[in-house]
């Protein structure tokens, strides 16, 4: 069967779904070798104060139900194994958003002799927030970016380099 | 003419779309209840119809399993169970669609049908979360199901028939709420269990099971899957306000009875923390299922004229 793009109906349903994506965000997170400070800040985002379930955000167990990852931590070599199928389990459209400036160079933990390297040096990653660990605010201003990205029909990752650059990380 | 109505009562109303919107609506009040008793702001009024479409239009992952028919059909007798449920309870307070003597045990029957097809779902895969999560289920079908069925009989004996059609009416002159309050907390817990909220969330389990029964399943399976538990929410509120809070005529007492039940339930998710699995079959088979038999044996000597 031929499905013109132009059609209304089409056009109809692929708005619906754009919008049901951007209000229903569920995300799985995982710890990639963080020393939990990311983590805590993280929980903090879930906790009534900031309450992200009004923007229909919600932490899930299982990969297979999450729409977003969110990775806290330098990758060490331990957990690049379990960080690729953690990612490969995920069903598709899927996003990585990765917390803190280990996820984003290594930060302190840059050179170990145990830690592989960043996130984006394994799976590819789509927001990345730097700061150590950053507050909740910053955590739900790189989701919405990642929102306000994807309602533009443009999911790009912010390239790390011009973090870098701007001394943050 | 009469096909047309079947059609239309399966798939317009009560069962099928206004089931469906109001099975939203049930889960959207219940999260933002908790949410306002956990001092959030909680969810939108949309936010359980936004989760439902991003499901469907996500990829289903077909995971390594013992037998891919039973992958795709359970959710779909899962949903359709809780569709011909809907067929038998007061729906909205109109009468009920389909209407027989013992039409009560069907519709438990049919509710049942929901976590049979989840605890298959679960054994079905080779996650062993879902292995376990589908065995807490199981089990917990054991623990609850007896009791449930047990308080529900108490209004139908005092009744005097198994057809909801006839207690609905007869509960208009008796609130069963007041005369046997031991059968309408033992319903109003029994239901939660079949829901599987807190505290009955062992099957479950985010912090120790990952997601439970459904931890395999993605996109489409899932999707059916919540719009089944949400709409089996609806009739099983329905079917205990039915029975004990003086029965459902008309719209307006049905959103008020029904939500003031969804709201005592919302008190006991928030207010009680999880129960390990063996600690909720002994709740039920100690202290459950005797208290109901007590208050059965009560109302039968009653209804014999012996007390």
């Amino acid at each position: 069967m031929n499905i013109n793009n132009n059609q209304l109906w089409v056009k109809v349903i692929k708005k619906v779904r754009a919008w049901a994506r951007l209000n229903s965000i569920w995300a799985v997170h995982f710890n990639s070798g963080s020393c939990n400070g990311c983590d805590i800040e993280i929980l903090a985002t879930l906790t009534p104060r900031y309450d992200v379930e009004r923007f229909g955000i919600k932490l899930e167990g299982s990969p297979r139900h999450a729409d977003i990852l969110i990775v806290t931590g330098p990758v060490t070599r331990q957990a690049r194994e379990r960080l690729l199928r953690t990612y490969e389990q995920m069903p598709e459209p899927k996003f990585v958003v990765s917390v803190g400036s280990c996820s984003v160079s290594g930060g302190v933990f840059h050179g170990c002799y145990n830690v592989g390297g960043s996130v984006d040096e394994v799976i590819p990653v789509d927001v990345f927030i730097p700061g150590c660990p950053p507050r909740p605010e910053a955590i739900i201003d790189g989701i919405i970016q990642l929102l306000t990205h994807l309602k533009d029909g443009n999911p790009r990752p912010a390239r790390k380099e011009q973090i870098i650059e701007r001394g943050v990380a | 003419m009469n096909t047309l109505t079947s059609f239309f009562s399966l798939l317009i109303f009560p069962a099928g779309l206004t089931l469906l919107l109001a099975g939203m609506f049930y889960d959207w009040f219940d999260r933002k209840l908790v949410a306002r008793f956990q001092n959030r702001v909680g969810p939108r009024w949309f936010q359980p119809i936004a989760d439902v479409i991003k499901l469907f239009a996500k990829e289903q992952i077909t995971p390594g399993i013992k037998n891919p028919a039973l992958f795709f059909g359970l959710p779909i007798v899962a949903l359709s169970g809780a569709l011909a449920a809907a067929l038998y309870v007061p729906l909205l307070g109109f009468a009920p669609v389909h209407s027989f003597p013992g039409d009560l045990i069907v519709t438990i029957y049919l509710l049942s049908l929901l976590t049979i097809c989840m605890g298959l779902a679960g054994w079905n895969t080779s996650s062993r979360f879902s292995l376990i999560g589908a065995t807490r289920a199981l089990t917990q079908v054991f623990a609850y199901e007896a009791p449930f069925l047990l308080a529900l009989l108490g209004p139908a004996m005092a009744a005097g028939s198994w057809q909801i059609d006839v207690i609905n009416d007869y509960a208009r002159d008796h609130w069963f709420a007041i005369s046997q309050p031991v059968g309408f907390i033992i319903a109003l817990i029994g239901l939660m269990g079949k829901l599987e909220l807190p505290p009955f969330d062992a099957p479950e389990a985010e912090t120790e099971i990952v997601a439970g029964a459904l931890t395999e399943y993605s996109g489409r399976g899932l999707a059916i899957f919540r719009i089944a538990k949400a709409l089996e929410l609806v009739v099983g509120i329905t079917l205990v306000s039915a029975f004990y809070l003086g029965g459902l005529q008309g719209v307006v007492p049905f959103f008020v009875k029904t939500l003031a039940v969804l709201f005592l339930m919302t008190i006991f998710q928030v207010l009680l923390t999880r129960l390990r699995i063996d600690q909720t079959v002994g709740l039920w088979w100690r202290f459950g299922t005797i208290l109901v038999l007590a208050q059965l044996l009560i109302t039968i000597l009653w209804k014999g004229g012996l007390l």
